[in-house]
């Protein structure tokens, strides 16, 4: 514990100001860990200052943008402030003709698509919760969504970050030109850094001009093989859409009345396609016969009409208030595999009598599994089954060369799966990492990987 | 330890035959495609993972640094032992593991050529992206290490974007598994701090690479320029556009001069640059981007664009891009290849600058580059006898660097640091943004014995950071 939090709130307040800094922490609670202080920097200096103040006080801190992967990892071993980064939402430079753009972390993804998009491009990274999403969460917690099976992920898009390390001291990676070797790739170091090697400040990605045309091809199918064998179909073949996902029965009844789909329960494959007028109708035209071929159903949405689709499906398994009761897990597995992992997390599920709702990015090996214990279970025996359907799966995703990762759960479901699973053989070599830039062990203590 | 003992020891771990360290064989591992020089004690032929592990235990326990080498094309001076100890051969690990095209991935070692890749996958319909144009004699492990690009890196990334994961020996032995054959392992993402990294936080000895089908079709254009702004406003105005070109690649005048000379590919003499342009994807629209292209070509002041009728032609224009460095060493006893990067938009600028530059310092300057990625590679023409010559060629190719740099770029894009670049870190890098370099190094290499002496100013050792 800080030896005094009254003196570091004043520290703090003397350099955010009175009104950014607030002892109401229950609404910043982790995992129901409640921080004794809140501040708001308002720059990426007062970020610094900030962070320097808490290594002084040894106060142990968890950076907080939108709050949309405030759910995943493992409950901090401490937690004394939360630095909201909301302030941080300025654009710092925006050079459309380079297709560029550097923005502070706090700004919204959906602030930064409606204004790139004013000059005809896109960033071509789909999280849910794009109006909460921040840039520096979306780096930090590497947030992806169907998209990426085109355009990849944060990795592939972020061309420099500017980052107040744990002592305090600012530093930069990379830059904004889009080949770049000169000295380590530090960006690659902290997407995916959850939070544990300092706060990111800033962020500069490259962008895309916007398709011309785009449209979304649903097929639905009564069977989980006919969908199976069209998505294999898909993949063999030379389309190249921007995401296909794969919804279950549950998926799809949920999005029924936006993708209005002819029957419930089926097992539907949507294809996004975008480019131009002539290749988006051909691909089309090929994956609607692909459909029909396998006696499915299908459908296509063009445009703005399209646009919505993907909202929806997108932000299908989240939005809204976490349910105290619910597990939401990702599976990542070999791209081949997707499909026959979402088949298993649909049994498992039901053979522990939980409801499941299992989506999957079908082309890029992810599987997102919400798993729901039914009102006839007890507390004890819901916590059972969820634990025994979650350690299975992730055995089977693990002994396929993958992983399972909690995006979210309630902490006494943490208290007994670990949030990230087994670390391996490079696990050392990431706590000396750790070790080398929070030799405190201050930045987002314990949430990661192995506990780090 | 003596050489000797070393070199006893060494044998021991893998056989009498693996180890050179003959005053002539040696002479051969202390050069690359850079100009320095420094001679290792030993040269040791790997085979697997573990045969690395064991020697580079046996280095870690004597204090011993070492250097792998894959083709030693590099640019920058990476595969120079700079301290000396052994320099690792990585060539005898060359073989292809593993196609797994459900998987979308390839296991390989990283002895293996670029282009051998390419050619094993091609058969089957798919391909490996990134495709530098020393793909002929270039490794996996190298272009992991360098984190190299190539023409076609406009649409498709640079090698970062297409590895996956990797097998890797720290410098004391230790094997470790970086990312793998599912996305999103679960920690730091290591895989993406090791590509381009040099040599310096290990060997890596296993790769595996994202590999994507063959496009279902492609185009090519020659676009040829009475004058270089209008060349290089012109890729400007077609990104503006809106088109990903999977290439833009450009040559000027004295380039393709030499190009011609060693390989006649029937560019013209008498134009001040060319543009390859090429486009490739679904078949439905390539006619319509082609013919948008060559419009903006025309529109933006090009005499003439030529487009390939078929793979020959095609493979002729490919053959010329590819062989510009070769064939500007036949035309010059040496030349130092400049590998700055600017925003695009600058190019015009930047290439005026970079003709002043050659005009100061009285030197030819013949540039050949990754137009679509602002990646300039002025090669800066002169000869190794002539030392007063040689002193201004360096100073001429700093002053690129500060010329790209203060434009907004940065001083590598692909060709590395090593030990060319070392004192040009300071242009881009804060004393604190190079101590946090300095802290992953330290993470994965604690007793610096990984290709030392590398990447950072002199001043700002390993050992001596804190
Ligand atoms: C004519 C010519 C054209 C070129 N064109 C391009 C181009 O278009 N794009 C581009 O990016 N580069 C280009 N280069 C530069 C060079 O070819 C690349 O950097 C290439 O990737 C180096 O590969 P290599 O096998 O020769 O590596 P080497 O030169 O042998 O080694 C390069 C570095 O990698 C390290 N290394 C090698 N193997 C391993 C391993 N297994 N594990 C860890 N570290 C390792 C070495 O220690 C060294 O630091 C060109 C060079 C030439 C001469």
């Amino acid at each position: 514990m800080p030896s005094d939090l009254a003196v570091l709130r004043e520290r703090l307040a003397a350099r955010v100001g009175e009104e950014n800094v607030t002892a109401d922490g229950a609404p910043y609670a982790v995992d129901g860990m409640v921080p004794a202080l809140v501040v708001r920097p308002g720059t990426q200096h007062e970020v610094s200052e900030v962070v320097a103040a808490c290594a002084e006080a040894r106060a142990a801190l968890v950076p907080w943008g939108g709050g949309t992967a405030m759910a995943m990892g493992n409950p901090p071993r401490r937690l004394d402030v939360v630095v909201r980064l909301e302030r941080l939402d300025r654009v710092v430079e925006f050079d459309p003709d380079n297709l560029c753009i550097t923005v502070e972390a706090g700004m919204p993804l959906g602030r930064l698509q409606a204004l790139v998009a004013e000059r005809r491009e896109r960033l071509p990274l789909d999280p849910p919760d794009a109006d909460r999403v921040t840039l520096g969460g979306l780096v930090a917690a590497n947030q992806s969504g169907p998209c990426r099976l085109l355009h990849g992920t944060a990795r592939d898009w972020v061309l420099g970050l500017r980052v107040v390390l744990p002592d305090g001291t600012r530093i930069h990676c990379g830059g904004r030109v889009i080949k770049n070797v000169s000295g380590y790739d530090m960006n690659k170091l902290f997407i995916q850094s959850f939070g544990t090697l300092g706060i990111i400040t800033e962020v500069t990605v490259k962008l895309l001009p916007m398709p011309v045309c785009r449209a979304t091809v649903l097929g639905a199918f009564t069977g989980f093989a006919e969908a199976a064998a069209v998505l294999e179909e898909v993949q063999a073949s030379f389309l190249l859409p921007e995401a296909l996902e794969l919804l279950d029965p549950a998926a799809a009844d949920l999005l029924q009345p936006v993708l209005g789909l002819a029957s419930r329960g089926t097992f539907t494959l949507v294809a996004g396609f975008s480019g131009s007028q002539s290749t988006v109708d051909r691909q089309v035209r090929d994956l609607e016969a692909m459909v029909a071929s396998r006696a499915g159903h299908a459908k296509t949405f063009r445009e703005a009409e399209s646009d919505q689709a993907w909202t929806a499906i997108t932000n299908v398994q989240g939005g809204g208030a976490p349910d105290p009761k619910r597990v939401v897990c990702q599976l990542a597995v070999p791209i081949a595999r997707t499909a026959s992992m979402l088949a298993s997390a649909r049994t498992r599920a039901a053979a522990q009598g939980l409801a499941a709702t299992v989506t999957a990015h079908a082309g890029s090996g992810l599987v997102c599994a919400a798993l729901l214990p039914g009102d006839d279970l007890t507390e004890a025996g819901a916590l059972a089954g969820l634990a025994a359907v979650t350690e299975a799966l992730r055995e089977e995703a693990v002994g396929v060369g993958g992983s399972l990762v909690l995006l979210q759960a309630p902490p006494r479901f943490k208290a007994r799966v670990e949030a990230w699973g087994k670390p391996g053989s490079s696990f050392a070599t990431m706590r000396r990492i750790k070790a080398e830039f929070d030799p405190q062990d201050l930045c987002s203590p314990g949430r990661f990987l192995g506990g780090m | 330890m003596s050489n000797k003992v070393l070199v006893q020891e060494l044998r021991r771990v893998v056989g009498e035959a693996n180890v050179i360290d003959s005053d002539v064989h040696l002479q051969l591992y202390q050069y690359d495609a850079y100009l320095e020089e420094r001679r290792p004690d030993a040269v040791v032929f790997v085979h697997s993972t573990e045969e690395v592990s064991r020697v580079l235990k046996l280095c870690h326990a004597h204090g011993v640094p070492s250097v792998p080498r894959g083709g030693g094309t590099n640019l920058s001076g990476g595969t120079i032992p700079f301290k000396g100890g052994v320099v690792l051969e990585m060539i005898r690990m060359n073989r292809l593991l593993e196609v797994d095209k459900g998987n979308l991935r390839a296991r390989v070692q990283p002895g293996m050529f670029n282009l051998e890749l390419g050619q094993a996958l091609a058969p089957l319909g798919y391909q490996y992206l990134p495709d530098p144009a020393s793909q002929k004699a270039a490794t996996l492990g190298g272009n992991v290490a360098e984190n190299s690009g190539g023409p076609h890196c406009f649409k498709y990334g640079v090698t970062t974007n297409h590895v996956a994961g990797m097998t890797v020996v720290l410098s004391d032995g230790e094997i470790v598994e970086l990312g793998g054959m599912a996305p999103d392992t679960p920690g730091y993402d290591l895989t993406g701090v090791f590509v381009g990294s040099e040599g310096t936080f290990g060997v890596c000895t296993e790769v595996v690479v994202r590999i994507v089908r063959q496009a279902e079709g492609v185009k090519t254009m020659l676009a040829i320029y009475d004058s270089i702004e209008k060349g290089s406003e012109t890729v400007s105005a077609i990104v503006a556009a809106g088109m990903v070109p999977a290439t833009l690649e450009m040559m000027d005048q004295l380039v393709i001069h030499a190009v011609e000379k060693s390989l006649a590919c029937g560019l013209p003499l008498d134009c001040a640059t060319v543009l390859i342009i090429e486009v490739d994807g679904l078949k439905d629209d390539l006619e319509e981007q082609t013919e948008a292209i060559v419009r903006l070509c025309m529109e933006h002041g090009a005499r003439e664009v030529r487009v390939a009728k078929d793979e020959a032609e095609r493979a002729l224009l490919w053959a010329g891009r590819r062989g510009a460095f070769g064939a500007v060493a036949r035309i010059t006893p040496s030349y130092l290849v400049c590998d700055g990067t600017v925003p695009r938009t600058t190019l015009p600028l930047v290439l005026k600058k970079v003709a002043e530059v050659g005009e100061k310092y009285d030197l030819k300057i013949p540039n050949v580059f990754h137009a679509g990625d602002g990646n300039l590679h002025p090669l800066i023409l002169f000869d190794w006898r002539d030392a007063e010559q040689k002193a201004r060629v360096m100073k001429a190719g700093m002053e690129i660097l500060e010329l790209c740099v203060q434009l907004g770029g940065t001083i590598s894009g692909e060709h590395g640091v090593g030990l060319e670049k070392m004192d040009a870190m300071h242009l881009i890098l804060s004393a604190e943004d190079i101590q946090a370099q300095l802290k992953v190094k330290r993470a994965f290499d604690p007793a610096d014995l990984a290709n030392p002496g590398k990447i950072f100013p002199a001043a700002q050792e390993v050992s001596h950071a804190q």
